[in-house]
C-alpha cells in the first residue's frame, strides 16, 4: 500500500469520525432490530 | 432443469472464466501476483473482502436457517462493524507500514520465527481443510438436487476457478468477485421479489410478516435469558453476537490470510480503511435482507405445500426403509395440515383488513396449534433418519431455499440462482487458495529454499503453489463424501478452536509492547490451546453447557493471560534467548 496517495479520512476531519459512525450505525441498526422484533412477535 | 436454465448456468459461469481470464495480465513477480500491485481501489477491496466472505453456504443456509429458526441468526455478525474499526486501528496500519505479504510475517519482525510458522501453519491447516469443504458442501446438495455426479460436481466446484485464480492471482481474484457480487445481489433481489409476487393476492406483505413473526420467525433480537438466566449455549443472541462475534470476526478479519489478502491489495492504507469499514456498515443489512427471503419463503409455504422434508435424497431412503409406513401417515397428516394452515391464513389476512381483534386472534391461536403440529412431524421425521437404520443427514436447513428455487421460481431464474451457488462458492475458494498459495511462498518457500530465485521464477512457482492447493482442496472434497455430512459441523467449530489463539498472539504483538519474547507468547499460545480444547471437550462430555462462539474470546484472552504470567515468571534472560 502506497502511502503517497494520502491516509486522510475522506468526509470527516479523521478516522475517529468515521468510527464513531460505524458504532451509531450499528446502534441504530439493533434498535431498529429491536422494534422490528417486537412489532411482529 | 430445463435448457434454458441450463444455458443461463453455463453462459454465467463462462462470462465469470472469461472475465478473470481477461484480468490476468498482471506484473509477473510476488507483488503483481499476490497483491495485485497494491493497486485496488477501495470498492473492489470491499468487495472482494465480502465475496471472500460470502460462501455457497451463506445464500443457501441463511434462508433456510430463517425458515426454520427465524432471523436471530442475524446477531451472529453484530460483532463484525466493532471489529472492522479495531482492524483498522491497530491491524492495517502496521500491515501497510512494514509491507508484509502475510499477516504471519509480521509476528517474525515482533517476536521470533517460529511463532511465524506456528500460527502460518495452523492457518494453512485449518484454511486447507475449510476449503475443501467449501468445495463439498454446496456440491453435495446441488448433487442431492438434480442428481449430478459428487465426483464432477465437486471438481466443477472447485476446478474451474483454477483456470483464473492460477493465471491471474489476486487481481483475477478481486475482479471476478466484483462481478460475481453483483451477479449474487440481483439474483436475491429477484428471487425476493418473486417470492413477494406469489402470496396470494388477498395477503399483504405485511400480513405475510405478520404471520411469521406470530409464527416465532421475525426474532431478530433475542437477548440469551431464560427465567432471568443467561443461556451459555445459546448461539445466537445479542450478547454471543456482539461479543463472540467480535472476536470470531477479529480473526478472521485481521489474522486469516484469505481476509488479510484482501486489504493488502488495496493502493493506500486509507482505501484498505474504507473497505473495512464499508464492509462493516453492509454486512449486517445484507444478512438481515437474505434472512428476510428465508422468512419470506415460510411465508410462501404457509399458503402452498410445502415438503414434510426438504432433502429428496434422504426422504427417498426413508421410503424405502422401515419408517415407510410411518412416514405415509406422517406426509397425510403434513398435508392436511397445511390446508387447514393456508384456511387459518386467509381468515387472520381477512380479520386484518377488516381490524377484527378478536378474529385476527382466534385464527392465529389455530394457526399457532397448527404450526406446532407439523413442526412435531417434521421432528419425527428427522428422528426417523438419525436412526440406526436409515441414518445419514436428518438436517435439511441448507435444502430449504433452493428446494423452493427450484420447484416454484420461473425458468431462467431457476439457472442464474444456481449458478450463484457456483459464483459464491468460487468467490471464497478463489480468495482463499490465493491465501494459501501465498503463505505457503511467502512463510515457507521463501525462507527455507536456498537458492536464490529471480522473481520471474517465484511468479512462476507461485502458480505452481496456486494449482497444488486448488488440487488439494479438491482431494479433500472428495473423501469428505466418504467421511459424511458429520465432518462438515466439526470443520466450522475448528475455526473457532483455532482462531481465537491466533488472535490472542496478535493482540500480544499490538497492544502489550513490554512482551518482547518469542518463547513467552508461543508458550502462552500453546497453553491457551490447551484450555480451549479442555473447554471444548467439556462442553463435548456435557459437563458444562456453551456455544461454540465462546471459544474464540476463551482462546484469544488465553493467550493474553498466559502471556502476561510468564513475561513476569521466566526470567529475562531465558526469555530473549
Amino acid at each position: 500500500m502506497r502511502q503517497a496517495d494520502g491516509n486522510k479520512a475522506p468526509f470527516f476531519k479523521n478516522w475517529n469520525g468515521w468510527y464513531i459512525s460505524l458504532i451509531i450505525f450499528l446502534v441504530l441498526l439493533i434498535v431498529l432490530f429491536y422494534l422490528f422484533t417486537k412489532r411482529f412477535a | 432443469m430445463s435448457q434454458v436454465d441450463w444455458i443461463v448456468l453455463v453462459g454465467t459461469l463462462l462470462c465469470i472464466i472469461s472475465y478473470g481470464l481477461y484480468k490476468s495480465r498482471t506484473t509477473r513477480n510476488l507483488d503483481g501476483y499476490f497483491l495485485s500491485n497494491r493497486s485496488l481501489p477501495w470498492g473492489l477491496v470491499l468487495l472482494s473482502i465480502m465475496g471472500t466472505q460470502a460462501s455457497a453456504i451463506t445464500f443457501l443456509s441463511a434462508p433456510g436457517q430463517a425458515y426454520t429458526d427465524g432471523m436471530r441468526f442475524v446477531q451472529y455478525y453484530f460483532g463484525l462493524p466493532l471489529a472492522m474499526i479495531v482492524i483498522c486501528i491497530f491491524f492495517v496500519p502496521i500491515f501497510s507500514r512494514l509491507k508484509v505479504y502475510t499477516a504471519y510475517e509480521y509476528l517474525e519482525n515482533r517476536f521470533d520465527s517460529k511463532t511465524r510458522t506456528l500460527t502460518s501453519f495452523l492457518f494453512l491447516l485449518q484454511r486447507g481443510l475449510s476449503t475443501g469443504i467449501s468445495v463439498f458442501a454446496p456440491s453435495i446438495i446441488l448433487s442431492s438436487l438434480f442428481g449430478w455426479n459428487i465426483y464432477y460436481t465437486n471438481i466443477l466446484m472447485g476446478g474451474l476457478l483454477i483456470i483464473y485464480t492460477m493465471s491471474g492471482g489476486a487481481k483475477a481474484v478481486a475482479y471476478t468477485q466484483q462481478l460475481q457480487m453483483i451477479i449474487i445481489f440481483t439474483g436475491m433481489f429477484l428471487a425476493a421479489y418473486m417470492v413477494v409476487n406469489m402470496l396470494p393476492d388477498n395477503v399483504s406483505f405485511t400480513d405475510a410478516l405478520e404471520v411469521s413473526g406470530k409464527m416465532g420467525k421475525l426474532n431478530v433480537i433475542t437477548t440469551g435469558f431464560e427465567n432471568g438466566k443467561f443461556n451459555w449455549s445459546d448461539q445466537y443472541n445479542l450478547f454471543s453476537g456482539l461479543i463472540g462475534g467480535f472476536f470470531l470476526a477479529l480473526s478472521y478479519f485481521g489474522t486469516d490470510q484469505s481476509q488479510v489478502g484482501r486489504y493488502l491489495t488495496a493502493k493506500s492504507l486509507k482505501q484498505s480503511r474504507m473497505g473495512l469499514l464499508m464492509n462493516g456498515f453492509v454486512k449486517v443489512p445484507m444478512q438481515f435482507g437474505i434472512l428476510l427471503i428465508g422468512v419470506l419463503v415460510f411465508s410462501f409455504y404457509q399458503f402452498n405445500k410445502a415438503p414434510i422434508f426438504f432433502n429428496d435424497v434422504q426422504l427417498k431412503k426413508l421410503e424405502s426403509s422401515v419408517y415407510k409406513d410411518s412416514l405415509a401417515i406422517a406426509t397425510a397428516q403434513y398435508e392436511t395440515i397445511t390446508a387447514l394452515k393456508q384456511k387459518a391464513v386467509v381468515d387472520y389476512s381477512a380479520a386484518s383488513d377488516i381490524n377484527d381483534k378478536d378474529a385476527k386472534a382466534a385464527s392465529m391461536s389455530i394457526l399457532e396449534g397448527l404450526q406446532k403440529q407439523s413442526d412435531s412431524l417434521r421432528k419425527s421425521v428427522k428422528g426417523w433418519l438419525a436412526s440406526k437404520e436409515v441414518g445419514g443427514d436428518n438436517n435439511d436447513t441448507n435444502y430449504i431455499f433452493l428446494r423452493f428455487v427450484v420447484d416454484n421460481l420461473p425458468i431462467g431464474l431457476v439457472g442464474l440462482l444456481i449458478a450463484i451457488i457456483f459464483l459464491a462458492s468460487w468467490g471464497s475458494i478463489a480468495a482463499a487458495i490465493n491465501s494459501l498459495a501465498s503463505c505457503t511462498m511467502i512463510d515457507f518457500h521463501r525462507r527455507f529454499t536456498k537458492r536464490k530465485e529471480t522473481g520471474e521464477q517465484e511468479y512462476k512457482l507461485s502458480k505452481k503453489y496456486t494449482l497444488a492447493w486448488g488440487i488439494f482442496c479438491i482431494i479433500v472434497a472428495m473423501f469428505t463424501y466418504n467421511v459424511g455430512n458429520s465432518l462438515i459441523e466439526a470443520v466450522n467449530v475448528l475455526g473457532s478452536l483455532f482462531y481465537g489463539v491466533i488472535l490472542g498472539v496478535f493482540l500480544v504483538a499490538f497492544i502489550f509492547k513490554n512482551i518482547k519474547s518469542g518463547h513467552v507468547v508461543f508458550w502462552g499460545a500453546v497453553l491457551a490451546e490447551i484450555l480451549v480444547l479442555t473447554v471444548f471437550i467439556l462442553t463435548k462430555v456435557g459437563i458444562f453447557k456453551m456455544g461454540f462462539l465462546w471459544l474464540n474470546p476463551i482462546g484469544a484472552f488465553g493467550v493474553i493471560i498466559f502471556s502476561l504470567i510468564l513475561n513476569k515468571i521466566i526470567p529475562k534472560k531465558i526469555a530473549l534467548n
